[in-house]
């Protein structure tokens, strides 16, 4: 997957998650800049982009995320 | 020494005299002047102590050097253990040691086996819990990559026993304090000001209110079994406000004095009292602790819980808040009062409705809607009957005085005068809701207004302190 089908997918699982279509993910996007997504709904989003990806991430790396842009390196290089 | 006695305000000015006109060029001077301070302020209480606050300086200061200089992952890990070891065994010794001690014999003596009695006389060393809690952070932060080892013990030591907040909060971050620490500082007047109102606010608050509220509610838990349900349900209410005022003063008043220092502390309390949902409770009560608790308990284990989904989240809620109860104190109620408050989160997650941003309530209104008031008084409610196993002394206290107040329906209703105090502060704190850190109550009207309604709140702190220094409630964990 490239980075752009990456972001797509991710803005998908967001909006599922926090029940909010007009949600708009960048690289950039941090938990402060989307309503709804605190430490509760973080564990909700990280169940939902292991499915949607299929993929495994150690808490480690999960904890490690500051951006949405972590996530996208994180899947990219799983 | 405690902000309400006193002495404190010969402390000080002395301080803020020192710091300010005498080493002020000088960052190493100002650091040393705060730490000698620090330990000044702590050892007026117990100088014995002091040694614990320097054993968790150097402890964790020397692991965060070596988790820091490790490259190996394991050995990392094994370096944490050790940090996290050391600090909950010293906690553990001084603070539950006694409690391990009587729950184990009295559980072999329900089934008959009589063990001997081995309780120590332990004295609880003031603050034991905040500052290991802010110690350990800065341990857990370096090994988690988000903050390079400090290699300047002064500033770490400063950061860890700063006087303002040492024994009761706000718990501070290294990633947020020790920048402020390693800095310069300038004065800044408009900043002086802010914490000076500050100060009187949280002053007033616990002085005028808590202290006040404080009388009635020890009467009223003393002799619930003789009281009417109304009076035992002011008793609980009254507790509620005591325990607000007597805790976010406190951290007011922390926060001023560090502001009149230079220093941003974090807040601590954000009206909860008026906020519409437990979540949104939860983000406004004890902030310091509840963020601790939320990045190094629930994150950890909620994500390795996370198979389980919603189930997952629940049991990590319930065994954070169980850890927050145990926290306060090393009393079967508190274990209760965590629970219990676990479980009333657990409907918001199940319905999905988790943390919400949460906004000021009515903002730029006069009053709430019906809604929200009903919100803001049902969240009120639950908090209010949660805190009689906070406040009772054992389990057969908490639930007789549940008992008592679904059955005595007759009899006087005492105290009534204490609903004053209610009345004041909730009316105090609407007014102010829109800002913690600037209370809107000191900021209204012209100056000459202004300036008589704080000669006014100075006055009425003055005379109350007349009356006698009462304890902080939170000194007790």
């Amino acid at each position: 997957m490239t980075h752009d089908e990456v972001l797509a997918k991710l803005q998908e699982v967001f909006r599922k998650v926090l029940n909010d279509k007009t949600i708009v993910l960048t690289p950039a996007t941090t938990a402060k800049d989307v309503a709804g997504w605190d430490s509760l709904s973080h564990v909700m989003l990280v169940v939902e982009i292991e499915g949607a990806f299929k993929k495994r991430f150690k808490a480690r790396e999960i904890q490690n995320w500051q951006c949405v842009g972590d996530m996208i390196t994180s899947l990219l290089n799983a | 020494m405690v902000f309400t006695s006193f002495i404190f305000y010969l402390f000080f000015p002395t301080v803020f005299v020192l710091y300010w006109f005498v080493f002020q060029r000088h960052l190493k001077a100002q650091n040393v002047l705060l730490l000698v301070a620090s330990y000044f302020f702590y050892g007026w209480w117990d100088w014995r102590f002091l040694s614990l606050v320097a054993f968790s300086t150097v402890l964790d200061y020397t692991m965060g050097r070596l988790i820091g200089a490790q490259e190996d992952d394991r050995k990392r890990q094994w370096l944490l253990w050790v940090s996290l070891g050391l600090n909950l065994s010293l906690l553990g010794f001084f603070k539950y040691y006694n409690f391990f001690v009587t729950s184990w014999v009295d559980a072999w003596a329900s089934v008959g086996v009589h063990m001997p009695d081995a309780t120590l006389h332990i004295i609880l060393p003031l603050g034991i819990s905040f500052y290991t809690f802010q110690s350990m952070s800065y341990s857990l932060d370096v090994y988690k990559g988000r903050l390079e080892p400090i290699k300047d013990f002064l500033s770490f030591a400063t950061f860890v026993s700063f006087f303002p907040q040492l024994v009761a909060g706000p718990i501070e971050r290294a990633v947020h304090f020790l920048p402020q620490v390693t800095k310069p500082r300038t004065f800044d007047y408009q900043r002086g000001v802010d914490g000076i109102r500050l100060m009187l606010w949280g002053m007033f608050k616990k002085v005028v209110i808590a202290d006040n509220l404080a009388v009635f509610v020890e009467q009223i838990f003393r002799g619930y079994e003789h009281m009417s349900s109304i009076t035992l349900v002011l008793g609980a209410v009254y507790f509620t406000v005591q325990v607000y005022c007597d805790f976010s003063g406190y951290s007011d008043i922390a926060i001023g004095t560090a502001k009149l220092l230079g220093f941003e502390l974090m807040s601590n309390f954000r009206f909860p009292l008026l906020a519409r949902s437990i979540p949104e409770f939860w983000s406004r009560w004890h902030i310091s602790l509840t963020t601790w608790l939320n990045d190094y308990l629930f994150t950890p284990v909620s994500l390795s819980l996370r198979n389980l989904r919603k189930n997952g989240i629940a049991l990590a809620i319930l065994i954070t808040f169980l850890v927050s109860g145990i926290w306060h104190g090393a009393r079967w109620t508190f274990v209760i009062w965590g629970l219990v408050n676990g479980l009333l989160f657990i409907p918001y997650v199940i319905k999905g409705r988790l943390m919400q941003r949460a906004e000021v309530v009515a903002k730029g209104k006069w009053f709430p809607t019906l809604t929200e008031a009903l919100q803001i008084l049902m969240v009120f409610g639950l908090w209010t009957l949660t805190l009689v196993f906070f406040r009772a002394e054992s389990l057969p206290i908490a639930t007789g005085y549940f008992k008592a107040m679904a059955t005595h329906f007759s009899g006087p209703i005492l105290f009534k005068t204490g609903i004053v105090y209610v009345v004041v502060l909730f009316i105090l704190d609407w007014i102010n809701r829109e800002d913690e850190r600037n209370p809107k109550v000191l900021r209204i009207g012209p100056r000459g207004f202004r300036m008589a309604v704080e000669l006014g709140m100075t006055i009425v702190v003055f005379f109350n302190m007349l009356s006698g220094y009462k304890e902080f409630v939170y000194f007790d964990f």
